[in-house]
């Protein structure tokens, strides 16, 4: 019997898990003075291992995970051109608004490549003064339909070493005064391709230059870019730019608080007269869309990881004009070309706000 | 009688020499390792069952707008926003789940004083996959933390 008894102590005693008996043991000590001098000349332990460029800057506004937002144009005038049959015709609105949502999540994050899918949707919705007295074509679609875009993109951030990085995003547009659940055809979609090459000399400073194919002016075209994102040493002041797209001055009330002035260039190709059995000039038409926003935005930490950004500021329109595509195809008329529209627009220019709520990246 | 007491006692060694194996693989965790911003070297210690990571060394560490030492000035906490940043634990309360993984954690980002639900999964014996998430995992973002040791002396 005092056999099994001793066994049974000795099984007892073995089958502690060992954590435990290093609690009792850690609860007893006092913790050293730590001498952090040890730290400074460290070495990886995986001589391969390199550092590489973080893709973060300080001070910078939180990258958006997921935002659900609300935009809203004031009251304006859209003069809308001579075009087959139908005479110039000007016509008022009260408004133009619409919810834009978006999703931007990281599918591969590691020091030496971060991916990340895009999905965007937008809406636009034309509150025309007299909806039915409409009879401009243009004026007719946007009443009726107003105009939608899905953007499905791709973003690659890719170090090449611990101060210069390259960064590419792809982009396919789905634009245009479809139906949701009567989508347009793929062939009309617009595709958007960015390639960069920048360096990041501090913590504190990023910058890159780079071509893209964009429709940001509304319609193909092929332009330079230089991105620079900058904060003050006191944390205080800052550049967030990616010019032509847009360009900030920031101000941070704190790491959770920052107010912006600046501008977002904003366009693509919309398709309009989505019935295919529309004969020329009427059939495959694009309104080429593009307008200057110069606004103040304020954005700041709701709580935890929601955070609210409220925009206010003045649209103007660069441009509103509309091209016969024949079957979609695009062709390239740049800043320079000479090749005519089919119907030449003018918008009068309003304040206009935006409102989201997003989740922001850790 | 005596093949029952045999068969407890192999019953609770090969239980503690589970336990103890456990541990041994979950210890591998602790040591010095630098985030991929290579601001902070960040020593992970094992306390009681879990595991802590305190900031031992910062690439810039005095704060330029103070001349001090940088503190943790962007705490919610109002009463934790003088303490100093060396030293400072931001992760805390891993435990081992196996698979090379622990779990059950947090990770506190000073530059902002957000606390964020985290994993760390060990992809070799040098390298971590440090995901810092938001609710559920997909609404995250790993970083990769590499392995240091003190430098070899040179021939």
């Amino acid at each position: 019997m005092k056999y099994l008894k001793v066994s049974c102590l000795f099984a007892f005693v073995l089958s502690l898990p060992l954590s435990t008996i290093i609690a009792q043991t850690d609860s007893t000590q006092v913790e050293e003075e730590e001498d952090y001098s040890l730290y400074d000349n460290l070495e990886f332990a995986d001589e391969s291992a390199k550092r590489f460029a973080s893709v973060k800057v300080n001070g910078k506004s939180p990258d958006k995970l997921i935002s659900v937002g609300y935009d809203f144009q004031g009251g304006y005038d859209i003069d809308a051109g001579a075009f087959g049959m139908f005479e110039r015709s000007n016509q008022q609105l009260n408004a133009t608004h619409g919810f834009r949502l978006g999703a931007n999540i990281p599918i591969i994050s590691k020091n030496n490549i971060i991916i990340q899918a895009g999905l965007d949707f937008w809406n636009s919705q034309y509150d025309y003064q007299s909806p039915d007295n409409l009879t401009h074509p243009l004026h007719k679609t946007l009443s009726e339909n107003g105009l939608n875009t899905i953007d499905l993109s791709v973003t690659a951030y890719k170090p090449l070493n611990e101060t210069t990085f390259l960064l590419g995003r792809v982009a396919s547009g789905m634009n245009g005064d479809y139906a949701l659940g009567d989508f347009q055809p793929l062939n009309y979609n617009r595709y958007s391709v960015a390639l960069l090459w920048g360096k990041k000399p501090t913590d504190s400073k990023q910058w890159a230059v780079g071509v893209s194919q964009t429709y940001r002016a509304g319609e193909l075209n092929y332009l330079p870019i230089f991105m620079y994102n900058w904060t003050s040493s006191n944390r205080k002041w800052g550049i967030e730019s990616l010019l032509p797209a847009r360009g900030d001055v920031r101000y941070n009330f704190s790491p959770r608080s920052m107010l912006f002035v600046g501008f977002d260039l904003e366009g693509t190709s919309f398709r309009i007269g989505n019935d295919s059995e529309l004969s020329e000039p009427y059939n495959d038409l694009e309104i080429r869309k593009s307008e200057l926003r110069f606004r103040f935005k304020y954005e700041r930490q709701l709580i935890g990881f929601i955070w609210m950004s409220a925009k206010l500021g003045y649209r103007t329109n660069y441009s509103f004009n509309v091209d016969r595509l024949e079957g979609g195809q695009e062709f390239f008329r740049g800043f320079f070309g000479d090749q005519p529209y089919v119907m030449e627009n003018s918008l009068t220019n309003p304040l206009f706000f935006n409102f989201s709520i997003n989740l922001v990246s850790p | 009688m005596k093949k029952t007491i045999l068969i407890a006692a192999l019953s609770a060694m090969l239980f503690a020499f589970t336990t103890v194996k456990n541990d041994a693989d979950g210890d591998r965790l602790t040591g010095i390792w630098e985030p991929s911003n290579g601001k902070v070297k960040v020593k992970i210690d094992k306390i009681g069952d879990k595991y802590y990571g305190k900031i031992v060394w910062l690439k810039e560490p005095i704060d330029p707008k103070t001349g001090s030492p940088k503190v943790d000035k962007n705490n919610p906490d109002e009463n934790l926003r003088n303490t100093p940043l060396k030293g400072y634990r931001i992760l805390k309360d891993f435990t081992y789940s196996g698979d090379d993984e622990w779990s059950e954690g947090t990770i506190y980002d000073p530059e902002n004083g957000s606390t964020y639900s985290c994993t760390i999964k060990m992809s070799d014996e040098n390298t971590l996959d440090i995901r810092g998430y938001i609710g559920i995992s997909a609404l995250g973002r790993t970083d990769v933390w590499k392995r240091l040791k003190l430098p070899s002396k040179k021939k």
